[in-house]
């Protein structure tokens, strides 16, 4: 065994708290690490990332059958990495309801298998089509069991005179069809487009070189071979659109956690070494050459740490797995969201070579120290620091043991710093994520409490009978139901706007609407007065080049009408609705569908009871609960939370190192004081004190830190999807939340500090006093 | 000199990993007796003085001083103990780096819970009495050996303590700072002060000390009366 080895060995034995503080937090910071490096991998491209994995199509292209045969299409390869098809397509129109997943025509292909070259298909529930008579449905992967029993309750398609029997569910993130069959099948359904998928070598960047790629593939064929064709970014605008929100939130916690790791990892690995400057001294003594010191040193760190950065690892890499696979799963981006080699090797190798890295620092600093110096930088009295405050401090009323600690920050102001740090972002990640969760919540909260919590609408075609009774009716119902406190009930209908080319759908309102929090999701303006005013969200006003004041002519039934918009609104009607809402007017032409009641049940009402009463009251309506938390805010909210207490124990382990080396640094003061009559409790309290301090500061100045965060990153992370939150989302911060968060500081200092200023209470002044 | 007893060990034994350090040693001091311990290397003279400051505990025996069993005792009280009726001074001094020589002194009335300005008060008496009013407001990396050690023998004056007990005190100065610390013992012994003094200069026992033990092997070899010097 080497004498690197046998010095380094025993120097791990003897320290076994350090030791153990250094491995713990390497263990929490890589698990930090790789965790936030999967969010932050899987949130920089989740939708180039998952279309990877699918071998998506850059371009899903229609041609005429009666003009180009596929043979000649399966030929035309100019620019093309791969393709897929021919695949005979047809769009039907179901006759009966296959179930609340297909609503109006749908885009049928026939292909043998959900493999090959472009959009490999996540045949997720069942299997493929094996013979004619079969059809597998696209939609993305759902675990829940109301999805499942969803799916379950789906069991024929009939159109074109044929019945398809749903074998499968499977999802193409290139939304290359709504359904697929087999080619025989497909051939007797009489195809009227012939599919190809292609993925283009080259840039593939822009819509535009999407366009020139497909231009070169179809160069040769007929003029009018190309019935239609759409680029891949169709598909990722629109899922940006609902991911980006999220994929941003999470992002932010994935940069503040690399952060926190990296500093405590350099607090704690620094501080080791630098209290380990008596040991270095009497290494030279004995005969190690500097470089001989500084591997004992760098191996005394390297191996807790290499024990902690593999466990932390393997911990992070199952933390990120399911957390990353079930935010993408329920964006529909891909189905293997499992961890990348790259971050795991970050967690392997990025964390234990930092960890050399702020080793290597001070132990350049050993390296150069003579044995004497360094063998006296332990033991020979010190030049005060602080001193002005420690004689403020100990003139002071406060008990002597408190006067003390408040000063002991003082004495060590670089390791009082790093320390600070750790507990200043410690109680930034907890200010931040609070209000992260907060403001999701919030946004559950008006959404839910916009669209009442619960909804009903008449039974839809092919899930019983609908109800019989006339709008007024089903309102004076519900209202009589017990249990029932608001009711609204909103009328859907296309309107053409002059001057726009697609009409808007208008949600005309009555009763408890403007009181059921629609009033409360104003961004701006006022809520209707007048039959001549509509309010819309936000995104209509920006998508349709309208803002608060604009004055609209409506073509409805014939009559022309101008209406003025009075509001703009956070979201709209619950539902597919993000139209403009209107007062209530009685419109021709809407069938029983075309309304959509909104309860809010009294304070304490049963739900269960109430839905049972809805359904009892009136077989065709459907009523459900409306207020659970889609689970994608459990998601964020969790992973926040997580990321919280994670960082808030990273950061409590910082202050548990710093006070651990004070107490080695300061044994002799500490047997001294203990001498002369200092209680095992006066000794807790002064060295609690020390830290607690600090997390009183670290509360006063990471709450607003963590607040400006909040700030800055949830309205980028809303703007980043075009979206604009109320205020009421933002201002998340009470009195009495704040009070907590400088807890929270005090509360991490505390823990921290409990630990090592016990087993400070506990040394053996005899040992400490005569061993110096 | 009366005939109290303020330290009394009966038949004390301390073992350290199966090896006896101190082995039936049995002790008394009375009040106002200057009693010097003495002995070679690993002979058990630091073990004797942990026991009666209350700084470790006896495997077996009794450990009396100041009429109270402090083998009996917890930590918190044997602190409270030490607090009110013990002061110590050690080699290397062990005052605080960051605190003015006055401070440092002032502290130990200060745990007690005696408010920052009476405990300054008392620590000024104590200067002046020491000789070092000159310096109260140095700190200690600017204070010469002596000074550090005399600061420290105000910071043990300064509860009025029963017992005063000293490690090697001038066994880190040079000889000139060594006999004012002696000279300095001598003097409150002369006023009342019991004094227990461990250490292996035979000519700080013999100037300080009425009466020395000499250790060996865990026992008390040898009692002896002493004519000071």
């Amino acid at each position: 065994m080497s004498a690197v080895w046998a010095a380094a060995r025993a120097a791990i034995r003897r320290r076994k708290l350090q030791t153990f503080v250094i491995g713990l937090v390497v263990l929490l910071c890589t698990t930090t690490t790789v965790v936030s490096l999967a969010l932050l991998d899987a949130t920089s491209a989740p939708f180039d990332r998952a279309f990877a994995e699918q071998r998506g199509a850059h371009a899903v292209a229609v041609y005429d059958p009666a003009v180009v045969t596929g043979t000649r299409l399966a030929a035309a390869k100019s620019g093309v990495e791969s393709a897929a098809g021919p695949f005979g397509q047809v769009v039907l129109d179901p006759e009966n309801d296959p179930g609340p997943l297909l609503r109006g025509q749908i885009t049928v292909v026939g292909r043998a298998d959900p493999g090959g070259e472009v959009d490999r298909l996540d045949l997720w529930r069942g299997r493929w089509p094996s013979a004619p008579g079969e059809i597998v449905l696209n939609e993305t992967r759902m675990d829940d069991p109301i999805g499942l029993q969803i799916t379950d309750d789906m069991k024929t398609v009939q159109a074109g005179g044929v019945t398809l029997t749903v074998v499968g569910w499977a999802y193409s993130l290139s939304a290359t069809a709504d359904a697929w069959v087999t080619p025989e099948q497909m051939t007797a359904l009489r195809p009227t487009g012939t599919q190809m998928l292609y993925r283009f070598s080259g840039d593939v960047s822009t819509r535009e070189a999407i366009e020139q790629r497909l231009a070169g593939v179809t160069a040769g064929l007929p003029g009018q071979a190309l019935l239609a064709a759409r680029p891949y970014q169709v598909i990722k605008e629109e899922m940006a659109e609902s991911a980006g929100v999220y994929l941003a939130l999470l992002g932010a916690f994935g940069v503040l956690g690399l952060l926190v790791a990296v500093i405590i990892v350099g607090n704690v690995v620094s501080g080791a070494v630098v209290s380990g400057f008596r040991h270095i001294g009497v290494l030279k003594s004995v005969g190690f050459t500097p470089r001989q010191v500084v591997a004992v040193y760098l191996t005394m760190v390297t191996v807790p740490a290499m024990v902690g950065a593999v466990t932390g690892t393997a911990l992070g890499s199952l933390a990120a797995q399911p957390l990353v696979a079930d935010t993408f799963r329920d964006l529909g981006l891909g189905q293997d969201a499992g961890v990348r080699i790259w971050v795991l090797a970050a967690g392997l190798i990025g964390v234990p070579g930092l960890v050399l890295l702020a080793a290597l620092l001070p132990a350049t600093r050993a390296h150069r120290l003579s044995a004497a110096e360094a063998i006296s930088a332990g033991s020979s009295p010190r030049r005060g620091r602080g001193l002005r405050i420690q004689r403020a401090l100990s003139g002071t009323r406060l008990p002597r043991s408190v006067s003390l600690g408040l000063g002991l920050p003082f004495a060590r102001p670089a390791r009082t710093a790093l320390t600070m740090a750790s507990l200043l972002l410690g109680v930034t990640t907890v200010t931040f994520a609070t209000g992260l969760s907060e403001s999701i919540l919030r946004v559950a909260a008006l959404s839910a409490e916009a669209g009442g919590n619960v909804g009903v609408v008449s039974r839809p075609p092919g899930l019983g009978e609908g109800t019989q009774r006339t709008p007024a009716e089903v309102e004076a119902m519900l209202r009589a139901i017990p249990g029932t406190a608001q009711v609204g009930v909103a009328a859907r209908k296309d309107v053409v706007i002059l001057g726009h080319s697609e009409p808007v759908e208008f949600g005309f309102v009555r009763g408890d609407v403007a009181a059921m929090g629609y009033e409360r999701q104003l961004l701006e303006g006022r809520w209707l007065s007048g039959p001549g005013e509509v309010v819309a969200p936000v995104q209509l006003l920006n998508a349709r080049g309208l803002k608060v004041g604009d004055t609209l002519t409506a073509d409805l039934d014939g009559a022309r009408l101008s209406l003025t918009v009075v509001g703009a609104m956070y979201e709209g009607l619950p539902g597919p609705s993000d139209g403009l809402i209107a007062a209530w007017r009685d419109l021709d032409g809407l069938s029983k569908d075309d309304f959509y009641y909104m309860v809010q049940l009294r304070d304490g009402a049963d739900m269960e009871g109430y839905l049972a009463a809805v359904r009892a009251a009136d077989p065709g309506l459907d009523a459900w609960d409306n207020t659970g938390d889609d689970e994608l805010t459990v998601i964020v909210t969790g992973s926040s939370a997580l990321f919280a207490v994670l960082l808030a124990a990273v950061a409590a382990l910082g202050v548990l190192n710093t006070v651990a080396l004070n107490v080695q640094d300061r044994r002799r003061d500490l047997g001294m004081l203990k001498s002369i009559g200092m209680t095992p409790r006066q000794v807790i309290a002064m060295l609690v004190t020390s830290m607690a301090a600090l997390g009183v500061l670290g509360g006063l100045i990471g709450i607003p830190v963590g607040m400006a965060a909040h700030r800055i990153v949830v309205p980028a992370a809303a703007d980043a999807v075009k979206l604009t939150l109320p205020d009421y989302v933002l201002r998340v911060w009470e009195p009495g939340t704040l009070a907590l968060m400088v807890l929270s500081g005090v509360l991490i200092a505390v823990l921290g500090a409990l630990l090592p200023a016990r087993s400070a209470a506990r040394l053996t002044i005899a040992r400490v006093l005569h061993n110096e | 000199m009366t005939t109290e007893t303020v330290v009394r060990l009966d038949g004390v034994r301390k073992e350290y990993g199966g090896t006896a350090a101190l082995d039936g040693v049995s002790l008394e001091i009375r009040r106002g007796e200057a009693v010097a311990v003495m002995g070679p290397s690993g002979c058990g003279k630091s073990t004797l003085l942990n026991m009666i400051a209350g700084l470790d505990r006896p495997s077996a025996g009794e450990v009396t001083v100041h009429g109270e069993r402090l083998d009996l005792m917890n930590e918190t009280r044997l602190a409270l103990f030490r607090r009110h009726h013990l002061g110590m001074i050690f080699q290397f001094f062990n005052l605080l780096d960051d605190l003015s020589a006055l401070d440092n002194v002032a502290l130990a009335a200060q745990l007690t819970g005696s408010s920052a300005a009476t405990a300054r008060r008392r620590a000024l008496e104590l200067f002046d009495e020491l000789g070092i009013a000159g310096r109260r407001d140095v700190y200690p990396a600017a204070l010469s050996g002596g000074e550090r050690q005399r600061v420290a023998v105000a910071r043990a004056l300064m509860n009025r303590p029963a017992l005063l007990l000293a490690d090697e005190p001038t066994g880190a100065l040079d000889s000139k700072a060594g006999e004012q610390v002696m000279d300095l013992l001598i003097d409150l012994n002369q006023i009342g002060q019991t004094l227990l003094i461990v250490t292996h200069d035979e000519r700080l026992a013999h100037r300080c000390a009425s009466r020395l033990v000499e250790l060996a092997d865990g026992r008390i070899a040898r009692e002896s009366a002493l004519d000071r010097v």
